[in-house]
């Protein structure tokens, strides 16, 4: 499964077949507690993103455990966000506690940062993203981004690295730029 | 490779752990010596941190597409009124 996650296409199936099998199931979940359309959506984008960190960075799931691993993951987001709304905290359990420990970041709050990544160069940001975000062995990431050798592709990628912390120097950019 | 690269390769080695103890001791060294190196090493964090918000935002915009298109096309469209159905729409 993981070489499904190396590429665009792939991905775009995986994360198809998720929505099929166990949207529905958390669409029911949520209802029942009150949430919209809206929340389960949200809720289930950022359970998709949890729960691919945790399968490019760790051993496989089992087959038969992936829906209820991101199904528990999903819980566990629904479940922080109805305390955030609710007043009676005490009431919520903590079912799915310490389950995640990433959260989902807000979107940058300074238009900067992105524009400053349009600067460094997509392709070296992308080339930065498939080895450090995605996780693509060398070899893969020497076949995606078109270079001869794993070599070729190694110097490349520390030359971006360079590039862009070029540019964080440069900028100043601080990490609560980044994470707003 | 440049003696720049080589430097930001071993920086990364230092943030991730991947030199032996000698090797993490001797960084530690020059670290504290080098206050240019000691920089490089903030900055260079910072790269790390920055490719990951990156690389989130991408697969979002991934997943969105993926939505947009269960909700939007019309090949599924019995999954979209299963899920509408749910929520009394």
């Amino acid at each position: 499964m993981k070489d499904q996650l190396t590429s665009p296409a792939g991905r775009e199936q995986f994360f198809l077949r998720l929505y099929q099998e166990s949207f529905p199931d958390l669409a029911k979940y949520i209802q029942k507690r009150g949430g919209t359309l809206a929340d389960a959506k949200d809720v289930f984008q950022d359970s998709l993103v949890i729960y691919y960190e945790q399968l490019t960075k760790e051993k496989p799931i089992a087959n038969q455990k992936q829906q209820a691993y991101l199904f528990g993951i999903a819980r566990h987001l629904w479940f922080k966000r109805y305390q955030q709304q609710s007043r009676f905290l005490n009431e919520v359990d903590g079912v799915g506690e310490g389950l995640i420990s990433d959260q989902i970041p807000q979107e940058p709050a300074h238009r900067d940062v992105w524009q400053f990544l349009e600067q460094a160069g997509q392709k070296c940001m992308e080339m930065l993203k498939a080895f450090y975000y995605d996780r693509l062995s060398m070899e893969q990431l020497a076949g995606q981004f078109g270079y001869q050798s794993t070599r070729s592709a190694t110097v490349q990628k520390y030359k971006c690295l360079e590039k862009v912390r070029d540019q964080v120097k440069q900028k100043s950019l601080t990490h609560e730029d980044f994470i707003g | 490779m440049r003696t720049s690269l080589d430097e930001i390769k071993q920086l990364e080695a230092y943030v991730f752990k991947q030199q032996s103890p000698e090797e993490s001791l001797l960084m530690q060294a020059q670290l504290h010596l080098d206050k240019g190196l000691a920089e490089r090493l903030e900055d260079q964090k910072k790269v790390y941190g920055l490719v990951q918000q990156y690389g989130r935002k991408r697969l979002k915009e991934e997943i969105s597409q993926v939505e947009a298109q269960l909700f939007g096309e019309a090949k599924h469209r019995s999954f979209k009124e299963r899920i509408f159905k749910i929520f009394n729409l």
